[in-house]
């Protein structure tokens, strides 16, 4: 599962950096027409070039890790990754500039636990399009709720009438089976059940399980004895 | 040295530049962001009571609330009271009801104390915050007959506030979950 995802790596990079080649093509090109050819450039222009290029990939890189998203920290479970020590004193750096910029409130050790997953548990992406069943037993917590986020949510029309789009469930009010355990259709159409509408609008999607008052905050071994749910794609149009 | 291996040598240079600047800033922005949690929270600093700043959304449109926070949890309100412990200890006052109720103690440097409504005595929760000054005093002035049921925290830095968590588990408590979270006091202590 890993190894695939990180052979897929590279292509994916080579994909996205395909737009940029003919622009930093043209921009050499630029640059030897000007007299800035950067292999007979003089002294001052290297250390200009060498100053700018730190400046710029320097801030631009800070400002990538510390955009919304915690670049690293967790502890994996399968799709799931907790997040125990983003609400302690000992959250990493990344953590701290990550809330100073966004203005979040983290859920605190003694409160409970973050969960996210950004993919399923076969490592691809969640896909807006597809249909997902989120299945499992209650995690040990008092409460806990799942929701499903979009990176960039559309507005809601003013106009639609009735109650908002479900955006989550609590641990009091989904339905369970015989046996306690329960099923979450995460689905752009309409499913029986727990139907999970997929929001509206662009970017990633990404599950959120919040765990309150729960004891596996203090360690996450609890957790991977009782399993977190498992995250399966039905199918895609 | 060739052109082209000064060129490597700037590159490089830049390279290491870039990471000292990474680091720098990621470390910097902390202490100069204006839009953390902490900087926002100072507003309610005169208010007796915590201010709504994300409302339970599980039925019908969400209540009016100071919405700085990124998305958040659609069934919990979250309420915050901002504390600064320059004028004395700070009390905090919950009354716990049916709903999931939490406390966090957040300062400049994250979160350092929290507690739930499990925690609750007799339906309420009582918290003193206070510096390590403020707590050896209460210590030495206080009544050896007299017991104190307080939970006393000793805060690492002056400045920090109190955010409260109140969960909707159903839709029908939307408004009480609003009103757990607007409801807890966060007055100067002032026998203290």
């Amino acid at each position: 599962m890993l190894a695939e995802r990180l052979a897929r790596a590279p292509a994916d990079m080579a994909a996205r950096a395909a737009p940029l080649r003919p622009r930093l093509r043209r921009g050499l090109a630029w640059m030897r027409r000007s007299g800035l050819d950067p292999r007979r450039a003089g002294t001052v222009g290297l250390v200009v070039y060498a100053l700018g290029l730190g400046a710029g990939l320097g801030l631009a890189s800070a400002n990538w890790a510390t955009r919304g998203r915690y670049p690293f920290g967790g502890i994996a479970l399968n799709a799931w990754t907790a997040w125990p020590r983003i609400g302690s004193r000992d959250a990493d750096p990344y953590v701290r500039a990550i809330h100073a910029r966004t203005g979040e409130i983290p859920i605190a050790l003694g409160e409970g636990l973050l969960l996210t997953a950004l993919t399923d548990d076969a490592g691809r992406r969640l896909d807006p399009s597809c249909r997902y069943a989120i299945a499992g037993a209650t995690p040990p917590a008092r409460a806990w709720t799942l929701t499903v986020e979009r990176r960039r949510r559309a507005k809601a029309a003013p106009e639609a009438g009735g109650p908002p789009p479900r955006t989550g469930f609590t641990s009091t009010e989904i339905l369970r089976d015989r046996s306690g355990r329960f099923a979450i259709a995460l689905s752009p159409t309409v499913q029986p059940g727990n139907w999970l509408p997929m929001p509206a609008g662009d970017g990633s999607i990404r599950l959120v399980l919040r765990l309150y008052d729960t004891p596996v905050a203090a360690s996450t071994g609890v957790l991977e004895r009782e399993g977190v749910p498992s995250i399966t794609r039905e199918g895609c149009p | 040295m060739t052109p082209a291996g000064r060129f490597l040598l700037a590159t490089l240079c830049g390279l290491v530049l870039a990471g000292i600047v990474h680091v720098a800033v990621v470390l910097a922005i902390p202490y100069l962001s204006t839009s953390d949690a902490l900087s926002r929270s100072r507003a309610t600093l005169a208010n007796d009571t915590a201010v709504l700043i994300h409302a339970a959304e599980v039925s019908g449109p969400p209540e009016a609330a100071e919405g700085w926070l990124p998305p958040q949890d659609p069934a919990t309100a979250v309420g915050v009271c901002a504390y600064d412990l320059a004028d004395g200890p700070v009390r905090i006052s919950a009354e716990t009801g049916p709903l999931f109720e939490s406390l966090s103690v957040h300062g400049r440097g994250g979160a350092f104390y929290a507690v739930t409504d499990q925690a609750a005595l007799r339906g309420n929760i009582e918290l003193v915050i206070m510096t390590r000054r403020q707590f050896d005093e209460a210590l030495a002035n206080a009544d050896e007959d007299e017991r104190n049921r307080d939970v006393r925290i000793v805060a690492p830095s002056r400045e920090g506030f109190v955010a409260v968590r109140a969960l909707a588990a159903l839709p029908s408590q939307q408004a009480l979950a609003n009103q757990t979270a607007r409801s807890v006091s966060c007055t100067i202590d002032a026998d203290e």
